[in-house]
Parts: structure tokens; C-alpha cells; sequence
């Protein structure tokens, strides 16, 4: 499927503005890894790529530098090959993260959450310390996919696929994720303000990539909720907001809101937020403070929704998050 | 025996009037009985084989297709020496290179109200939809075929797109097809004195009523793998198709071979709903290829392909108006149908299927003496559309239903009586409709009555308030009561203008030395439990136990000539020529266990493995024996009068079509935040003739209730203004899954047909005509308030937003 097959217009563009790649003309046999068995040829449905499979990150961040805008990272392989056998994305070197073992620990670093972008969507929603320090990333886990899906998708996978319809990339904005991202010159941090850059685009750059998602513990007295909203019960939303409150007792001292499905990534729904800081959190207040959220997001008409209808949607969404946070525990 | 006693699913909040007829039944054996699916086995664990799972033969090449980018183009050259020269690809074949070698397929009749038009299967100078086969690529694996496309250079010369019904018809468009002004067909009907009584009523509700086109997303796409002999000039095709004999029909015709000379196999089907009916340019292609290279030829469409490809349906607009009097008694119908049947008629339906399909299907279960229709099939620069499980039937009650609630409200009336004053009545059969269908029996008032009461349907209005506004979200609930046309023969086809369809269906049942027994039928297992109602006709009649009985279907080397699975036709047709020649082989065992038995065989019973005298069951013969002295396996001759061989071909015609009638209930929520509907209860009761298997009854409307909830909330196939379809793949295209459905109640109300053979009647396509219309009068009933004027399909959450938002300001307040 590509374009002189087909001139379809699909929402999900393959690659980052930063590594356009075309360069699909058939390539000789696909070139196994270097540590790969040589032996396996098999033909596959994606245009013709070169694979391989490091097994440590200075090998990765290697191979990332060697190729550069040609090379892209796969981690659980649940957006990235279903649009390679379309041939909508076109790598043309796949460094599969799969058996790195260092990509995949969650531990708590003084108080801060760390998670290895190898973290499995499931595996996430069962640690404990991901429950107890982050609740609200636990919740939006349940979310991110049907349950096969889950088992295989991984964290840093889909916040660095950055579909503006993940939940994901919603949470890490409502818990003020850090992005620590690596190549060839060291790491850098990122807030997602900064690393969310557009519709299927981050920061990262060629010849880097997504080393590890810091979240800081949720503060006493802290309550969280995430929900979504779509055409069908399970599958794509069309819109979902991410709510983390700290309360002291009734009163509202820190509030993040974000909402996916309404723009080229999460949008923090700053209006909404300041009606509601400081403030005794009331049923009337919060359905007031909701309709804020409508001047916060500038949503586009798509298949699914309209825009004012996702504008509407955030509205509800908004003031159910925030009401459904608020019947939940708090943390100690 | 393991099989359950119980005929309904535990769901079924009552057993209707089905209980009576096991006991009527038990004792003759199989028929009737929920006997659990002989497929299941088998395709559960895995073990099923589809054509993609066929292990292809040594050489076999491997096709990918290019398709034209645009809706509608000139095709200049085409460039392919640099796909050629890349390493293990064999040929690209354009049309050039194919020419001569087989015809275009023309589904339609030249008789009045049709404009012949020809597919020819790779374009030819020009390309009238995106998705039209171009060049094909020939390779040693599917992987290099699609590798090379790219490298293929067509020039393309981008002609306007026609991509709406509106946009084809206007004043100086061009026509896609030679002299055909864009219409395929039109045809139309007006009553004798429908104008006067039309004008005579008081009372008239119109309505514009449109769908969204859809697809039919069967789970496995479609594909072929064609195996040619050279030696023999003979073909092996496998292909994922509902009617094999249809198709080997086609092929024959399309390349002057002898029918004898090709061999269709349809092994394991994932899922056909009409568009595996059809012949495909892929199909003729790939038969081409294996036919001029020599080599076996396979190919498979992935999704896209398939989404973009396989025939689409439901693209229409009715506009309906309903006249009745100040009772609410009807008066007349007037319907204008049209249908956007995108570039090419399909083989072997035609461009007829969906016009004329709704115009004739559209009078239903009332009384009504006065119906007028305009029908209209329009050539457009999209896929094809054609037949999907209930073909027009789901629009058509969509529009019937919309009016008779809308009539009820303009009169005060409830919806429930509104039709309790119109509906058929059981004394009132034989009933020749408007149109002049006969319906021959049907229980149409107690299925209405009979959900009513199961639904508790007076209790729930009687709790509901004008606003309908029960915590937090808007309820309603929804009636459909429809009519399906099943079972339809040859006759049938022949006044619908379907001339490729032959509306019969055949079996061969044979009873082997061993005395278990095999049945060879022209339809084709998709999905529906075949093998098994046709197992339980051969073993009740031969008094066999079920596990006894091989079924074989698919094959149109091994089972007899017939028309294939479609239209609910199968337990009709097929179940009937299983059923007639069971009964054949049934009569000559019973001569051979007359003479064991020194009985006439009027007196003798088949049971359980043997023949016996009926009321003495000690006396009897094992079936093995007489199976044995049929085949001269035995000391003891045949009869009398009779020569060796134990088996039978017959052939069954439906005379006429059997109507069937259902009533759907359906509640639903919306909401008001959101839009979204969600489906809180569903009520299936129906009548479907004679039940071979309830389970298996039970799994078509379970099965159709989805496709239906599909199209009725979220299922649309969007095009730009260009003509290309945006919507191609499963996100985009949404399809509902287990957690959007209700548990689906069903009542069986049986009443067997006086006219088919065995009392049988079809059931297929009835859960997806209802549910449009139940579930489209559920959500204006739960926005009664808001005047919701509900004459658009899907109900999407924006549309259903929007409907609120509409009228909110005129809103009924009134607690």
C-alpha cells in the first residue's frame, strides 16, 4: 500500500516530520542483524527493511547513530508494523528494542517513578509501585487497549508513537511526565510540553530515542481518574481526559487536566484548571469550570467527530473526570 | 444422546410455540432438535481450512494488484520493464497483454428498465473507480508482487469523479458506461387507484430517509488459488465464494471453456453476507494467468484491499410517504428509491438487486392495498455495491417503521397500536400483497403481541415520562415488526429481472456399503451451521444418528448443480433437496427392510440405526444390513423391481418466496453528554416455518442483530469529493464487537410453511432488517422531547449530539 497504489488519506502519518522516509524501491533480500540468525529469510509484508536486534543500549544508541533518519526503534510493534504492513510507514532499518533487558524495569528513584520505555502496557497496570506511586497512569492503562494488545504494547512505545488519540501521552501530561530521551551525545530531559511536538511527531531525534519516563509520586491526599469516550465500548476513542487533584481537604491545591483527541497532542486544559485552583470543589463549581474546557482545546473535524462535537465532549468528559476523581481514594 | 432437550437458548424468556412441536417431532428424530454445530469441533480448535491455509502447489505464483489511485481516469502508457527486470518476478500483466482471452461478465438482462453494461476485469483505457485493477503483478512470492507495484508507471489522466446519486444524474454529466446516462436501472409500480386513494386520505407522513454505505467485512477477505492442467485444459479453482457453481458458470461463459472442464472448490468460508456471491475481476484474473502461463496462480486481498474492493452496500435514499386514515389505518405507500450501485453490476445480481430489491420488499406485515414505487440503480465513480445480508430490506423497514411512528405521533397514537390496528391477521392467509407476493402463513399479530408482552412493553410505557430522562440519560425503546423474503425459486428471480441466479438447489444423498450415509449439496457452509441442518434432514429421514451423516458442500465436482448459499435461501432450497432425496433412498430401505421383515413398508420405522416394525421394535433389521444388500454385500438379493445402489438426486425449486415476520423490541439510553447510544435490552421474537435447529436459528439472528446495530450506530464508508474512500481499514471503519451488544432475547413462534418442503422457511437475514428500524424508532422515542427528527444512518455520537443540540430550544418540557 503505498502511494502509487493508493492515494488514501489516512489520519495515522507513518513517521515523525523529522525522519520523512520514502525510500521504499525494493532493496536487495532483507539483511538480518548482527546478531540475528542469518539463516532466516523469510519474505514479509512491510517494504523491504534491515533488521536487527540489539541486546544492549550502547548497541541500540549505535545503530540509531549509524542510520539515523533511516532507522526506527520497535518496541511493542502494536501501531508501528500494522502500519509497516500497510507500507504507510517505511522504515528502512528496524533496531528492535525486544531484547534489551535494561528497557524494562520499574523501580522508584526517591520518590520518583522510573519506567523503562520497554515497561509492557500490562505489566504496567499490575506493578504495585506504579499503583501505589502513580495511580492515575495505572488507570489510564486499563484504557490503552484490548487486553492481547496491552500484553504486548509498551509504555514508551505509544508515548513515542504520540497518536493524538493515545491515552498515554493524555497521562503523562496530566502527572508531568519527564522524557528522558538518548543518543549518541548523552541524554536529555524533555517535559511533554516540549516533547509532544505533533500529530505522530516528538522530540526525539534521529539517531536517539526514548530511554526512560520519569513521573513524579503523587502527593498526599492526591486523587485521579481517566476516561474516554468513543463510538464502541472498546477501541479508538474519539476523546478522553486524564485528571490528578490534590486536595487539602475539600479545597482544590493542585490540578492537572489533559484531553487527547482534540488536538495534535495531549492538551492541558489550563482554563478549566485555574477555575478550579484554590477553590472549594463543588458539584456546581466543577459543571462550571468544565465549559471552560471548551476554549481551551481547538479540535479539527475528522471521520469519527466533528469538532465542536469533540469540543463538546471534552466538556462532559472533563467534568466526569474530575467528579469520578473525586469519589475515588485519596493516596496517603 | 447429549443433545440439550430444551429448544430455546437459556435466554429465550419463553419457549413460544415450540415445545409442542418436540413432541411432535421426537420421535421422527433429528429435525427440530438444538443439536449443537458439527463445525464447531473443528473450526474452534482451529482445524478449519480456508483457501489461504491450502498448501499451494510447487510453482505456484503469486499476484498483487495495482489499482487505479483515482476514482475516475484515462489510462495512458503503462511502464512496466523496471518491475519486470527485479529479480523473481515473472510477468506484469496489463490489459494488452490480456486481451482475447476471456469476455466481460454482463449480469443484466436486456429486457425494459434495464441499461446493459459490461466488467470487464483490468481496465481499459480508463478506470471508474479507485480500487479498479490496472496492472497485476506476477511473482514468485505475494511479497516480491507487492514489492514491485511501486515500480510500475501508469499514466493517469485524472477525469471528473461522480462520486453521489445527485452529482451522476446532473444535466451534462458523462456516462460511465456506453449509453446508459448513468442508470442502470429503473422500474416502477403503481397500484390501480393508488392516486385516489392516495389523495383521498387525511392523513400523510413523508420522510427522507438515507443510510451510509457500508461494508460487509466478512473476517477472512477474499482469494483464490487457481490450479490449471495443461495436459487436460482443465481448471481447479479455490476460491472464497458462497456459490461455486454460480461462479463456474461465469468462468465458462468469460473464456468459452466447458463447465466440465472446471472444478470450483469452496473449502472453509470465513463469513460471505452476499459479497462472496459475486465474481470478482481477481477471480477471472488469476484464471487468466494459471491459464496462459501454466502455472498455479494465487492471490488474497489483505484488508484494505477488501474494504475497498469487496461489493459495498446500502448507499440509498428512500423517500417515503405513508397515507392513512384518521384511525391510523393505512391508506396507501409511495417510495422513490435510489440507489448509488457505484461503477460496475456485479455478477450474477445485477444492478437491480438493491432498487428493485427495497421496492418490492418494502410492503411488510400490514394490510395495505394501495403501493406506488420508483426505483432507480445509479452508475457512480465508487466500488460496487450489491447484495449484504437483507440486501434492501434493512432501508426499506427503516422507512416503514420511521413512518408508522411518525404517523402514530401525528395521530396520538402508540407506536404498539398503530400496528396492532394495521398488521396481518392469522386468518387473513394466503394474503397476495399490493405488489401481488403471496404470503402463505405466518402468526404476524401474535409475534407483535406475543414481544409485547415478553418486553412488558405496557408496564414500561406506563413508567416513562414525557421526557424520558431516567438517571441521567434519555430511554426509549423501539418496535419493528418486518417481513422477510426467504426461500425464493426460480420464478421469483425471473420476475425480479435476476437472470444468473437459477433459484433452484440440488443434493445427492447416498447411503455407503457400511450404512452410514453422505449428502453432496449445491449450497456452500459460510458459516451458518449447513453442514449441520442438512446432517440432521439425512438422519432423521434415514434414521441414522447424526455422526453417521458426511455432509459435502462447496465442491462442484462432488455436489450436484444449484444456485449456492444466499437470500435465506438455504434451509428452503437445499434443506428441501436434502430432504426430497433422503426420502428417496428413505423408500427403497424401507422396500429392502419390508423384505427382512416380511412387512409392508408402510408399517416400518427408521430409528436409531435400524428399520423396525412400527409398534414392534424387536422386530427389526440394522440399517448396515440393509445398506449391505443394496450395495451386494449380502446373500440376500435386492427387491423385488429393484436394481443395486442406495442413493438419490433431487432437486428443489421453492415455487414461490416464503415470507417470514419477525417483531424487534429494542431499549436503548442515549447519552446527553455524549451522544452515545447504548443498547440496554433486545427482543427477537420470530417466525421462520418449521425450526430444523434452534441453536443454529438462534446464531443467524445473533449474528444479524450485530451487522445491524453496526449500521445502525457507528458502521459508514466515507469518500472524499475526489471519489477515494477515506475509510480503509479498522479504525477508520468501525465495526462493533462483543461489548456493544445486549444479550439478544429470542422467542421462536413456529409456523411450519404449508408449501415448502419440510414446512421450512429462511432466517439469515432477519436480525439485520430489524434492528435498523427497532433500534432507529429506540432512539427517537428516547428523544421524543427533543423532537428528534431520526432519518440518517449510523447514529455516530456527533449525529446524535447534534440531534439533541438541534432541538433543544423546542424541547417538550412538560414533566
Amino acid at each position: 500500500m503505498n502511494g502509487s497504489k493508493r492515494t488514501v488519506s489516512l489520519p495515522l502519518c507513518p513517521t515523525s516530520t523529522k525522519r520523512a522516509t520514502t525510500d521504499g524501491a525494493s532493496r536487495a533480500a532483507i539483511e538480518q542483524g548482527a546478531h540475528h540468525d542469518r539463516s532466516r529469510r523469510e519474505p514479509v509484508k512491510p517494504a523491504k527493511f534491515t533488521y536487527y536486534a540489539p541486546e544492549t543500549v550502547a548497541e541500540i544508541i549505535a545503530l540509531l547513530g549509524r542510520y539515523g533518519d533511516d532507522a526506527r526503534p520497535l518496541a511493542g510493534g502494536q501501531s508501528l508494523v500494522p502500519l509497516m504492513n500497510m507500507r504507510v510507514a517505511r522504515p528502512a532499518v528496524l533496531v528492535d528494542l525486544n531484547r534489551c533487558k535494561a528497557l524494562d524495569a520499574v523501580s522508584d528513584d526517591d520518590g520518583t517513578l522510573v519506567l523503562g520505555p520497554m515497561v509492557r502496557q500490562s505489566g504496567g497496570e499490575r506493578s504495585e509501585l506504579v499503583r501505589r506511586l502513580c495511580p492515575l497512569l495505572a488507570q489510564t492503562l486499563r484504557f490503552t487497549g484490548p487486553r492481547a494488545v496491552r500484553n504486548r504494547a509498551t509504555i514508551g512505545g505509544s508515548l513515542a508513537h504520540a497518536d493524538p488519540v493515545a491515552e498515554l501521552p493524555g497521562a503523562a501530561l496530566a502527572l508531568d511526565a519527564t522524557f528522558v530521551i538518548e543518543g549518541a551525545n548523552g541524554r536529555r530531559t524533555l517535559k511533554p510540553d516540549a516533547f509532544f511536538v505533533g500529530q505522530l511527531t516528538t522530540a526525539i531525534e534521529p539517531g536517539e530515542f526514548l530511554r526512560e519516563i520519569r513521573i513524579p509520586k503523587a502527593a498526599a491526599n492526591t486523587v485521579s481518574a481517566f476516561i474516554e469516550s468513543g463510538a464502541r465500548q472498546e477501541g479508538v476513542a474519539i476523546g478522553g481526559v486524564a485528571a490528578q487533584i490534590t486536595l487539602a481537604g475539600e479545597v482544590c491545591q493542585d490540578i492537572r487536566l489533559a484531553a487527547i483527541g482534540v488536538g495534535s497532542g495531549p492538551v492541558r486544559l489550563t482554563a478549566t484548571e485555574r477555575t478550579l485552583l484554590g477553590r472549594k470543589l463543588s458539584e456546581a463549581l466543577i459543571t462550571e469550570a468544565a465549559k471552560a474546557a471548551e476554549d481551551d482545546v481547538d479540535p479539527t473535524t475528522d471521520l469519527h467527530a466533528t469538532a465542536h462535537y469533540r469540543k463538546r465532549l471534552t466538556v462532559a468528559l472533563a467534568e466526569r473526570a474530575i467528579k469520578q476523581a473525586l469519589a475515588g481514594p485519596r493516596t496517603n | 444422546m447429549p443433545w440439550p432437550s430444551a429448544r430455546s437458548s437459556k435466554r429465550s424468556p419463553d419457549r413460544g410455540r415450540t415445545e409442542n412441536l418436540v413432541a411432535e417431532t421426537r420421535s421422527s428424530g433429528y429435525i427440530g432438535r438444538a443439536v449443537p454445530r458439527l463445525e464447531d469441533s473443528r473450526l474452534l480448535r482451529g482445524l478449519g481450512r480456508y483457501v489461504d491455509d491450502l498448501a499451494a502447489p510447487p510453482g505456484t505464483l503469486h499476484l498483487a494488484f495495482l489499482r487505479s489511485p483515482h476514482a475516475h481516469a484515462r489510462i495512458g502508457s503503462i511502464r512496466t520493464a523496471a518491475a519486470a527486470a527485479i529479480p523473481g518476478v515473472h510477468v506484469i500483466a496489463t490489459a494488452a497483454d490480456l486481451a482475447g482471452l476471456f469476455t466481460a461478465l454482463r449480469a443484466d438482462y436486456e429486457r425494459p428498465g434495464f441499461n446493459r453494461s459490461e466488467w470487464y476485469s483490468i481496465a481499459v483505457d480508463r478506470a471508474r473507480y479507485a480500487g479498479e485493477i490496472v496492472a497485476v503483478a506476477v511473482a514468485d512470492s505475494p511479497y516480491v508482487a507487492e514489492d514491485v507495484l511501486e515500480l510500475i508507471e501508469v499514466e493517469y489522466a485524472p477525469l471528473p469523479a461522480v462520486v453521489t446519486v445527485a452529482d451522476a444524474v446532473k444535466p451534462g454529466v458523462a456516462s460511465l458506461h456506453p449509453n446508459i446516462g448513468n442508470v442502470f436501472f429503473q422500474g416502477s409500480f403503481k397500484s390501480p387507484g393508488f392516486d385516489a386513494a392516495f389523495a383521498a386520505a387525511p392523513v400523510i407522513v413523508r420522510e427522507t430517509f438515507t443510510g451510509s454505505r457500508i461494508a460487509s467485512a466478512p473476517m477472512e477477505p477474499r482469494g483464490g488459488l487457481a490450479v490449471y492442467d495443461p495436459g487436460r485444459d482443465d481448471l481447479t479453482y479455490h476460491a472464497t465464494t458462497q456459490m461455486p457453481h454460480i461462479m463456474r458458470t461465469a468462468i465458462a461463459e468469460s473464456f468459452g471453456w466447458s463447465e466440465s472442464q472446471i472444478r470450483i472448490i469452496a473449502p472453509d468460508i470465513g463469513g460471505g453476507f452476499g459479497p462472496k456471491a459475486y465474481i470478482y475481476p481477481e477471480d477471472i484474473l488469476s484464471i487468466a494467468l494459471a491459464r496462459k502461463l501454466e502455472r498455479p496462480v494465487k492471490w488474497f486481498c489483505d484488508r484494505m484491499e477488501d474494504l475497498q474492493t469487496t461489493l459495498q452496500a446500502r448507499d440509498h435514499r428512500f423517500d417515503g410517504e405513508l397515507a392513512l386514515d384518521r384511525q391510523g389505518i393505512i391508506q396507501a405507500l409511495r417510495v422513490r428509491i435510489e440507489v448509488n450501485a457505484g461503477a460496475y453490476a456485479g455478477y450474477p445480481f445485477g444492478s437491480s438487486i438493491e432498487a428493485a430489491g427495497g421496492a418490492v420488499m418494502m410492503p411488510g406485515p400490514y394490510r395495505l392495498k394501495y403501493y406506488a414505487y420508483e426505483a432507480r440503480s445509479i452508475a457512480t465513480n465508487v466500488c460496487p455495491a450489491g447484495a449484504y445480508r437483507g440486501v434492501s430490506q434493512p432501508t426499506a423497514f427503516f422507512v416503514m417503521e420511521g413512518l408508522l411512528d411518525r404517523a402514530a405521533a401525528k395521530l396520538g397514537l402508540d407506536p404498539a397500536e398503530i400496528r396492532l390496528r394495521n398488521i396481518l391477521h392469522a386468518d387473513e392467509f394466503p394474503y397476495t400483497n399490493a405488489i401481488g407476493i403471496r404470503y402463505d402463513i405466518g402468526s404476524y399479530e401474535e409475534c407483535l403481541k406475543r414481544a409485547l408482552a415478553l418486553g412488558d412493553y405496557a408496564g414500561y410505557r406506563s413508567r416513562q415520562t414525557p421526557t424520558r430522562f431516567v438517571e441521567g440519560k434519555y430511554r426509549g425503546v423501539g418496535i419493528a415488526c418486518f417481513t422477510e423474503h426467504t426461500g425464493q425459486g426460480a420464478s421469483r428471480y425471473r420476475d425480479r429481472g435476476i437472470r444468473r441466479m437459477p433459484g433452484y438447489d440440488s443434493a445427492v444423498v447416498k447411503v455407503l456399503p457400511g450404512g452410514k450415509a453422505a449428502a453432496y449439496v449445491s449450497q456452500t457452509e459460510i458459516g451458518q451451521g449447513s453442514i449441520t441442518t442438512c446432517a440432521q434432514i439425512v438422519a432423521d429421514r434415514l434414521g441414522l444418528d447424526i455422526n453417521d451423516v458426511t455432509i459435502v458442500e462447496g465442491d462442484t465436482s462432488l455436489t450436484p448443480h444449484g444456485s449456492g448459499t444466499g437470500a435465506s435461501r438455504g434451509a428452503v432450497a437445499a434443506g428441501g433437496a436434502v430432504l426430497r432425496a433422503a426420502d428417496k433412498v428413505r423408500e427403497k430401505m424401507l422396500r429392502i427392510a419390508g423384505d427382512f421383515l416380511e412387512a409392508s413398508p408402510k408399517d416400518i420405522e427408521l430409528n436409531d440405526g435400524y428399520a423396525h416394525v412400527a409398534g414392534a421394535p424387536q422386530l427389526r433389521v440394522a440399517i448396515a444390513e440393509i445398506a449391505a444388500v443394496a450395495h451386494a454385500a449380502h446373500d440376500r438379493p435386492p427387491p423385488k423391481g429393484h436394481g443395486f445402489g442406495l442413493e438419490a438426486t433431487d432437486h428443489y425449486d421453492p415455487p414461490h418466496v416464503y415470507i417470514t415476520n419477525a417483531t424487534h423490541l429494542a431499549w436503548v439510553a442515549v447519552d446527553p453528554a455524549t451522544g452515545l447510544v447504548s443498547v440496554e435490552r433486545y427482543l427477537v421474537v420470530h417466525d421462520c416455518g418449521r425450526v430444523i435447529n434452534p441453536l443454529v436459528v438462534e446464531g443467524q439472528i445473533h449474528g444479524a442483530v450485530a451487522q445491524g446495530l453496526g449500521q445502525a450506530l457507528m458502521e459508514r464508508i466515507v469518500h472524499g469529493a475526489d471519489g477515494q474512500q477515506q475509510t480503509v481499514h479498522f479504525l477508520d471503519y468501525l465495526l462493533p464487537t462483543a461489548l456493544d451488544l445486549p444479550p439478544i432475547e429470542i422467542a421462536h413462534l413456529e409456523t411450519p410453511s404449508p408449501e415448502t418442503a419440510g414446512g421450512f422457511k429462511g432466517v439469515g437475514e432477519g436480525g439485520v432488517i430489524g434492528a435498523l428500524p427497532a433500534l432507529a424508532n429506540a432512539v427517537a422515542d428516547a428523544l421524543k422531547s427533543f423532537n428528534a427528527n431520526i432519518n440518517r444512518l449510523p447514529l455516530a455520537p456527533d449525529h446524535v449530539l447534534d440531534l439533541i443540540d438541534q432541538h433543544r430550544d423546542r424541547r417538550v418540557t412538560a414533566a
